[in-house]
Parts: structure tokens; sequence; C-alpha cells
């Protein structure tokens, strides 16, 4: 199957200290894993394309050097992409490239939105699934299980389709020294776009409150049992 | 084509990226191979890259600004017993001036700057496609054939070059595999780091010590600061963090049966360390080996038969209580390293009598001489007494000098003799005295 | 006159309590702007629960009863959503961020020309403006965002307001609709519920959570155990999901649910971000683990450092004698 996954570059928020590193969405980087396996063996390609500052070159390479094929990179400098806006450029971009699978992330691991993909999926007129937790291929069907509020969903969807992609699908592979080297001289389709407004907009960004220093108790497991009832009971007024 | 380099680098630390940017500078095909996810990922450093190497690799640094944290103007010795402090200080406008001889980092922020600097060197160079920095793969083995370094091999992958660098810090597992470092490195020649880094609004940071721009303050403690365990401890100024830590003696914190992160903490807990973090969060606890520094540490030899060590792997530092000087000696280390590998490449010889040039040009820089020269002063600092009476004594003695108490004042002779009187034996002090004018 | 629309979210016959939280809210909005509330319900019994939604402040309540929307499937959800905005043209359409309504929240906005701010912990009307609190990176900040988009879709997270009831007229009103089959270009397969999960996790007052500390079987029978005398939802961390021992459904956190019960007991865990990004506003926390230093005894109201195999059955024990003696 013909693959395309968007991806993303994000600011790494595992770190303890904002070091102003950016990496692959994690989530995305699950995407490309999928398509990559499900193609294994295939001539089919599992295309790439991202929107954002022209140093995002370095998160192509990177889900390059995994295994994709080909990568566009949209580059838009400055803030304020929201995913409409993404959508949109997405959009526009899919208009002159025909894919049967486009993948995305089920949300960006730093704002948590979760919308340009079945945004994206909307304006193309394609059928979608959201949070897939596996994809298998069916002939031109795409089985998709997804990962609903009370259990999995297990859906086919006809080709072309959009479907986004938990990272609990799989763990994606690191890149081998090869496949860093075969990265480094593919061509990326580099161009300049310039974004729509967006229609919403971070006016500030806020510490979330702080919770109140708790107790921690060390020592002998039947002392911290009863003094934890104790106080679940009478202080906390939980039980 | 493809598989053969000029040379594979393994470490992305300070040394290895050095070493990278002299040979992208020179138009060489490398392989540079990290195994933290980028580079920077898995360095703990104290934070003050001392000297002025970096202007020499990146011109105009201070430029852009981005790499580095704060530049060196105001430097500070501290002795401390569990109350006091007394404090040699200096600040001077000749710090101001670039390029800067001391600059403050936080190592996952410069080791991953200046990646993207060899990055652009090698974009720029003669063979932009035919060299890489690789991230996030680890170098398990240094292949040999007939006694001579002819590549690497991580996981199933195999790369050869005329010459490898080793640059994969203190725990120099390759560097024991191909023969250059004892099987085990004793106690006495690597130390504990510990270090916090603990935010603080950089408005508020600079109010609190002082500083203008991008200034910085460099601390150093020796005292109580290390409880009693063989050691000193160190506070230097970020943006808008402040990294404190301590380097405390393996065999000594052993015997003591106490935790570095114990003897941290009460470190912080000392008054006058405590009054410089107030409100200021810890964002990061890391603890890392580091060399002591003694040059009877170094590897048997720096180089072989296409290979050479550079930075900490091979125990390249110095501790001598006014710095640490690690990062310096990395970057220097692997850039003569480079060097040498350009020009074994013009004579296309990577023979280990070839490779030897590496360790003249060591011997002859400032790293060897100074190590040499210092090599007295490191031995002293471990002596229990520098730990313990002497910074005991001259807090005794401040406290006695700065007390105005409506009593008789004695004159700072008669005080200074009865301080130590209290700690040591003069004739001991007199020994201590004339041992570190010789050394220092 | 504006007006502010909830879509409801209907689990085992009854309305999600998420759902009531969001509405008791967009009521205290409404009041306050003199808009009126609305509320959507779908699905073959949908007007069976039209006295909740009134009860909890809806002056009117648009229901769609057509059996297509029994089991959750995107494009009828979304045309239903649709016919429904429509019909009511509201300033704000507001919803709880259940998986069901993240499935269609970005397809519904471009189909109505909507803006979007999803997944919210606050949210407000400031004149031609609506504005929110919501979490980002891993929930380690809070960003505010606004929108003076004519038409708004908030989502808001889980235990972020208290249920209120509010006396609504709650007249039932049918919408049209037909769908299309045809137009369908996915089917549902099958749906495989997973097994034990009594209590629904992002409703429960109390949350026994395990994490990789867990380790087994054993390990998860004093989990259950404890679970069952504090009448409590089973979560777990990514760790114990991906092995298995978990659920799916069980998972709490940046992929998984958001959960903010009054109780949370974290057994095991270490508490990386993406973990806690789902549940740090949980009333009281208590972590157990063995590593003094676990990131989780940052949050915990109560930290046990001890061994969960150790501590779990005298903690069972004890518990079981005090909740006797209620
Ligand atoms: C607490 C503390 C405070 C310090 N303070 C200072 C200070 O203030 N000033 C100063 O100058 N020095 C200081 N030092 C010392 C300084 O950090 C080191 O001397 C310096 O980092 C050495 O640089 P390097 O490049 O040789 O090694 P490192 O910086 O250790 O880099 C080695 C790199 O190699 C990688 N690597 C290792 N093995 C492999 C492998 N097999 N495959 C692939 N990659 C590998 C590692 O991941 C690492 O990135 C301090 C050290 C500590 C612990
Ligand atoms: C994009 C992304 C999204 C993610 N989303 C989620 C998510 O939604 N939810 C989630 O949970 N994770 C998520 N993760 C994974 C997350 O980063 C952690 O890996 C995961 O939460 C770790 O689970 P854990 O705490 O159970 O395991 P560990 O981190 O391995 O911790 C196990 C803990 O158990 C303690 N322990 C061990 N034995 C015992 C014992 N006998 N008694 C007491 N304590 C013991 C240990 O000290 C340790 O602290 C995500 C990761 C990514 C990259
Ligand atoms: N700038 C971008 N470039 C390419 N794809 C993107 C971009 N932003 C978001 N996406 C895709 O949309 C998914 C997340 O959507 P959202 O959470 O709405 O930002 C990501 O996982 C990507 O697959």
């Amino acid at each position: 199957m013909k693959f395309c996954v968007c991806i993303k570059q994000v600011p790494d928020v595992q770190a303890s200290v904002q070091t102003g590193r950016m990496v692959l969405n994690a989530y995305d980087a699950s995407a490309v894993e999928e398509a990559l396996v499900i193609n294994e063996g295939t001539d089919d390609p599992v295309d790439l394309v991202l929107i954002g500052s022209a140093s995002a070159t370095e998160t192509i390479r990177k889900a390059l050097a995994m295994g994709a094929s080909e990568a566009t990179h949209l580059v838009a400098e400055g803030e304020g992409l929201d995913s409409h806006a993404v959508a949109a450029l997405l959009a526009a971009h899919f208009e002159g490239h025909a894919y049967d699978v486009i993948l995305t992330g089920k949300q960006s691991q730093d704002t948590d939105a979760g919308l340009a993909g079945s945004m994206l999926a909307e304006r193309l007129g394609l059928p979608y699934a959201t949070n897939a937790v596996g994809l298998r291929a069916e002939g031109d069907t795409l089985v998709v299980t997804r990962q609903g509020d009370a259990g999995q969903e297990i859906l086919a969807l006809k080709t072309p389709c959009l479907v986004t992609c938990s990272n609990d699908m799989n763990n994606p592979r690191i890149p081998a020294l090869k496949g860093i080297m075969a990265a480094k001289r593919k061509q990326i389709d580099t161009r300049s776009i310039t974004p729509p407004g967006p229609r919403t907009r971070v006016t500030t960004t806020l510490e979330p409150p702080g919770r109140e220093p708790g107790v921690k108790l060390e020592g002998e497991a039947a002392d911290m049992v009863a003094e934890l009832v104790r106080r679940l009971d009478a202080e906390a007024n939980v039980l | 084509m493809e598989d053969k380099f000029d040379c594979i680098i393994v470490g992305g630390g300070i040394a290895g990226l050095s070493a990278a940017m002299t040979l992208a500078r020179a138009d060489a095909r490398f392989l540079l191979i990290e195994r933290g996810e980028f580079c920077g990922a898995k360095n703990v450093s104290g934070g003050v890259l001392w000297g002025s190497d970096l202007a020499r690799l990146v011109p105009d640094y201070w430029e852009d600004g981005e790499g580095f944290e704060r530049f060196v103007a105001h430097r500070r010795l501290t002795f401390m017993d569990p109350q006091s402090a007394f404090s040699v200080d200096f600040k001077s406008d000749h710090f101001q001036e670039t390029p800067y001889t001391g600059v403050t980092v936080l190592r996952a922020v410069f080791d991953a700057w200046l990646a993207g600097k060899v990055q652009e060197a090698i974009d720029a160079s003669a063979h932009p496609e035919e060299s890489f920095i690789a991230t996030d793969i680890l170098v398990e083995e240094v292949l040999m054939e007939d006694g001579r370094a002819t590549g690497i091999r991580a996981g199933d992958e195999v790369f050869h070059a005329d010459c490898v660098i080793i640059a994969e810090g203190v725990n120099n597992l390759l560097t024991r595999q191909v023969g250059l470092e004892k099987p085990y490195v004793a106690g006495d020649h690597v130390a504990v780091g510990v270090k916090e880094v603990m935010q603080l609004d950089a408005k508020r940071l600079e109010d609190r010590f002082q500083l203008r721009g991008r200034s910085g303050l460099t601390n150093e403690f020796v005292g109580a600061c290390s409880e009693g365990v063989e050691g000193g401890g160190f506070l230097y100024t970020n943006r808008d963090s402040i990294s404190i830590g301590l380097v405390l003696g393996m065999n000594e914190l052993r015997d003591s049966g106490k935790t570095p992160y114990d003897i941290l903490n009460t470190f912080k807990a000392h008054p006058a360390v405590a009054d410089m973090i107030r409100d200021a969060e810890t964002v990061e606890y890391s603890a890392h080996v580091v060399s002591t520094g003694d040059i009877k540490g170094m590897p048997s030899e720096i180089y072989a038969d296409g290979v050479m060590i550079a930075g900490e792997a091979a125990h390249l530092l110095l501790n001598a209580g006014k710095a640490i000087q690690g990062m310096d000696y990395a970057m220097r280390s692997g850039i003569l390293a480079a060097e040498t590998v350009v020009e074994a490449k013009k004579a296309n010889d990577f023979s280990k009598a070839m490779l030897s040039n590496y360790r003249k040009a060591l011997e002859s820089s400032y790293v060897l001489q100074d190590m040499r020269s210092f090599q007295d002063a490191v031995h002293l600092l471990h002596r229990k007494e520098m730990f313990s009476t002497v910074p005991d004594l001259v807090c005794d003695f401040g406290r006695q000098f700065f007390t105005i108490d409506s009593q008789p004042t004695q004159k700072a002779s008669a005080m200074m003799r009865a301080a130590v009187k209290r700690h040591a034996s003069y004739w001991d002090l007199v020994k201590l005295g004339l041992k570190a004018a010789r050394s220092l | 006159m504006s007006s502010i629309l909830c879509l409801l979210s209907v689990q085992d016959g009854r309305i999600k309590r998420s759902s009531l939280e969001a509405m008791s809210h967009a009521n205290t909005l409404a009041r306050a702007e003199g808009w009126s509330l609305e509320a959507v319900l779908l699905g073959s019994k949908a007007a069976d629960l039209a006295e909740t939604a009134g009860r909890h402040g809806a002056d009117r309540v648009l229901v769609i009863k057509d059996p297509v929307f029994d089991s959750h499937l995107n494009a009828p959800l979304l045309a239903g959503l649709e016919a429904v905005v429509k019909a009511a043209s509201p300033r704000l359409v507001v919803a709880a961020s259940t998986e069901s309504v993240k499935d269609v929240l970005g397809a519904l906005a471009v189909r109505c020309d909507a803006a979007v701010l999803p997944d919210v912990a606050s949210f407000s009307v400031q004149g031609e403006r609506i504005v929110c609190e919501r979490p980002v990176m891993a929930a380690k900040k809070l960003a505010r965002t606004e929108s003076s988009h004519p038409l708004v879709f908030v989502s808001v997270r889980s235990g972020s307001y208290e249920v209120k009831e509010a006396q609504g007229a709650g007249t039932v009103v049918d919408v049209p609709f037909q769908f299309d089959a045809a137009t369908l270009g996915l089917t549902l397969r099958e749906i495989v519920k997973s097994a034990g999960d009594t209590v629904d996790l992002s409703e429960a007052r109390v949350v026994v959570a395990a994490g990789r500390g867990v380790r087994d079987a054993s390990g998860k029978a004093l989990v259950d155990e404890l679970a069952s005398i504090t009448g409590a939802a089973i979560g777990a961390s990514r760790a114990v999901v991906e092995t298995g021992l978990f659920p799916a459904t069980a998972q709490i956190g940046q992929t998984g649910k958001v959960v903010s019960p009054d109780l949370y007991f974290a057994v095991g865990i270490s508490g990386a971000v993406q973990h806690t990004a789902g549940m740090a506003n949980s009333r009281v926390i208590v972590a157990i683990n063995k590593d003094p230093d676990a990131p989780i005894f940052d949050l915990a109201t109560y930290g046990l450092v001890g061994d969960c195999f150790t501590i779990l059955p005298l903690l069972n024990a004890e518990l079981k004698k005090v909740m006797a003696s209620r």
C-alpha cells in the first residue's frame, strides 16, 4: 500500500530541563514504524510530509533513517500553526499526491490537540479512524483496531483512507547506521508555504497549580500501613 | 567506498566533537558515533569550560550566544566549616573581553549545539555527504586486525576506517578493549561527581549574584561541604539555573558509608549555600565518575596502530582546587588527535610511529605540561588537612577577625596563632604550607 | 438569543458523569450570559435520558432516536452532530473529552466551520472570545488559549467541574435525520470489550493504578483486592498494559485516560510525566514504591517507601477492618 505519514517536530516533553531540543512526535514515529512493517518486502513507498521551520529537517532525517522513502518539507516559520491551519496545508499538499493510506499521529505530544488527523480526513473526504492501536492490510482494505472508550473496535476501511495512530501500536525502531547514512543522501522536497490564519491562539503559558507537599512514610511496613490508614480516615477523609 | 572512512570517532562528547570539527574543516571523511539519543543526552558536567579553544573551533561563538550559559566574570573560592564561610573573591572587568576565558555550560545544550556546528562544517566541506554524526548507536567493539585498529562494530553493523579516535569518556571500556588501559582503574584514580541543576528565574538569579548581561559566577568550596570526605564543592551560574555539586573521593566515600546524595543535601543546607539557592527548584540530579586528574591514572599509552585516545577516556583532567579542567582538556586533545589524523592522511600512514605525533603534540601543549607541574598540588589536595583542618582554621580565624563584640580586640597575628593552635600543630602546618608553596 | 449546545455521551444506558460535569459548567456560563442551554442525545433510547439532561439545566434536549448511534461509528455520528449543530446554531458547543468525542471533533469542526479548543481544564466566555486553559507539554504547563471564531467547540477533561443539578425545561425536540449507509467508507467488524472493567475509570471516585512494580498475576491479585475493598476502578501505567497484564482501557496518562478521583493509589508506578499527565489532579494521591527517589513521591499526598508485595497484604487487611466497621 502507498503510505504517506504526516510527521511533526515537537519539543522534548520528557526532558527534565527544557533544553530547546526538538524530536519526532512519538505518535508519528509509531505511524512510520507501522507503515514500514506493513510494506516490508514490497516496493510500496512510505513517504513523509512535515510542516515546520527549516531546522525540522533533522526530524525528517530521523524518520527517513528509519526507512521511509521520500519526504516533503513544507517550510513555515514562526508560531501560530494550530491544527486547523496544519490540516488546511496538508490537504493542499495531498491534492497533488495520491496515496492509499495517510497516517497521522493521534495527537501532538506538545499540545495534545488530537485534531489535525480527522480534520484532514474531512477536508479530503476520506473515511478515517482515530486512536489506532493496530493496523493490517487485507487486499485494498485496511483493518484498524482502535481503542475506544469501553474497549477495542475493529474497523474495516476502504482505501484511500486516513488513520491516526497511538504509540500503543508498536515500539518504533531506532535507526541503524546504514539507515542514518542513507537518509542523509536522500533529497528532501523543500518548499516554502504561507500558513492560513489560525483559529485559536495561545495567549499565555502558565505553571499548573502546585500540589500541597505530602508526607513520605518510611520504615516498617506495618507501621506505615497503620499510619496511612489513620491519615486517610482522619486527615484526608476519603474512606 | 561507502564503508571506509578516514576516521571513525567513538563518542560525541567534547573530545569527540572537537575532533570532528577539526576533521570537517580539513575536508576529511569521518563518522562520529554517539550512543546517547543526541549529543549531550548522557553527559554530566559541573559546567565551566575553561580556556579559549572554543573560539578556535567556533570563532565568534559568543555572537549567537546559543551554546553557552554565561561567561565567567566573577570567581570565588570558599573555605567552610559547618557554620561559616570564608571566601577569596575576585571580580574584574578584564573578564568581559572576548574570547572569554571561561564559560558555564549545560552539556545537554552545549554538546547538541556544538554537534549542530559540526554538521554545518560538514555541510560546508568538500564531502558534505560522506561524513556523518550518528546518534543513538552504541559502539560495542573496536575491530582489530594484526594488532591495528581497522574500524568499529555496532550491533551487527561494521564500518572501517584508516583510524579510530576513542573519545568515550571516563568509563573507557573500548580503551581497555584495545589494550591501552589497565583492566581496571584503581579507586584512587577516580572520584564521584554529583550535581544538581536548580532552576531560578533569570532576573532573580542576576540580582542575587550581581550579574550583568551574560556574566556569571563560579564558586568552588573546600571544607565542610563534603562532610569530611575528601573532595570539594562547586556552584556555577547558568542563564536561568544554578549548577551545584560535589566531587568526592571514591575510596573515602565508600569508607564513610554515606551516599553522595546525602552529602550534597548537607552541602546545600549550609547557611552560606542555602542563601544562594533559596527558592531554586531542583530540576535534574545526576551522578558520574570523574578522574582525579592524577597523571599516574593515564592509560599506559594514548595511541597505538590506527587508534588514539582523547579526552577523559585518557584520564586527561586537572583538579588542583581552583577549578576542574576536564572539558578544555578534552577539547584540546580532540583537536590534536584530529590534526594528527589529517597529517597521517597526507602521508597515508596510520601506524603507531605516525600517531605518536599526537602524544608529542599533547606533551608540548598546556594539557600535559599542567598535569605534570600540578601533580603535587593534586596530591596535596587529597590530604585530609585540606578538607578539614585548613578550612576549619581559616573559618575560625575569620570568625575572630570579623567579630566586633565590645571586647578588647586581639591583633590579627595573635588570632591566627590561636586559631592554628586549636586546629593543628604549628609544625604540621608549616610543612603543609611549604608543600603548598612548592606545588601551586 | 445565543446558546450553548452540550453533547452528552451515553454509556451503558447512562449519561456519562464527565458529560454532566461539562454541562454543569456550561449551565453556569449560559445563565451568566443570558443564553439558553441545549443538550444533544443520540441513540435509540435517547429520549429516556432527556429528563436527566433537563435536571442538569438543559432548556431544550435535541434528540435523534436512531439505532445507528447505539455503537460508536464516526461517520454517522458526524452526520448526526452536523444536523444538530445546524439545527441549533449555537455560539458554543461543549462536550466531555471522551474517545468517541475525540474521534469526531476535528472532522465536525471542519464540517461546521468551527474553531476547536480541545481537552480543556477550564473555559469561560469573555465577550467575543471563548477562553480556556489546557494542559500542554505532558501537563507540565497550562496554555491559556482563546478563539474569537463565531462558532467554537470545547471538549472538557473529566473531573474539571462538579456536577450540579439545575432545573431546565428539558423540552424534547426531535431533529430530523436520515443516514445513508451507502456513504459509509468503513464498517465495524467487531467490538472487543475488555473483561473486568466493573467501574468506569474516568468516573470513579477511587482509582487503584498498577505499574511495572506490580510485576505479575500475584501482584495483580493484590491490586484487585485493594480495588474491591475500596470500591475502586482499576487503572494502569503503560508499562503493564504493554505486557498485557492490564487491559488498554485501564491505561492512564497522556495516551490513555485522564482521571481525577478523590483517592488515587499508585502502586509500583515511577511517575513518568506521560503517566502523571493523566492523574495529577487527583485529590489524594497515595504512592507505594520501593524507590524513595521515584518522581511519583513529588505528587503523593502520602508516600509509602517499600515493596508493594509486603505493603499491599497488610494494607488490604487493615482497610478491610476499617470498611467492615462502617
Ligand atoms: C560532576 C562533574 C563536574 C565536572 N565539572 C567540570 C567543570 O566544571 N569543568 C570541566 O572542564 N570539567 C568538568 N568535569 C569533567 C568533564 O565533564 C569531563 O572531563 C569531560 O566531559 C570529558 O569530555 P570527553 O569528551 O572526554 O568525555 P564525555 O564528555 O564523557 O563524552 C564521552 C561521550 O562518549 C559517548 N560514548 C561512550 N562510550 C560510547 C560507545 N561505546 N559508543 C558510542 N558512544 C559512546 C558518551 O555517551 C559521551 O557522550 C566535571 C565532571 C563531573 C562528573
Ligand atoms: C508518547 C508517550 C506517551 C505515553 N503515554 C503514557 C500513558 O498514557 N500512560 C503511562 O502510564 N505511560 C505512558 N507513557 C510511558 C511512560 O513514559 C512510562 O514509560 C511509563 O509510565 C512507566 O510505567 P511504570 O511507572 O509502571 O514503570 P517504570 O517506570 O518501570 O516504574 C516502575 C516503578 O515500580 C517500582 N517498583 C518496582 N518493584 C516494586 C515493588 N516490588 N514494590 C514497589 N515498587 C516497585 C520501581 O521503583 C519503579 O519506580 C508514554 C510514553 C510516551 C513516549
Ligand atoms: N506541522 C505538522 N506537520 C505535519 N504533520 C503534522 C503537523 N502538525 C500535526 N501534524 C499531524 O497531526 C498529528 C497531531 O495533530 P494535532 O494533535 O491536532 O496537532 C500529528 O501526529 C501529525 O501526524
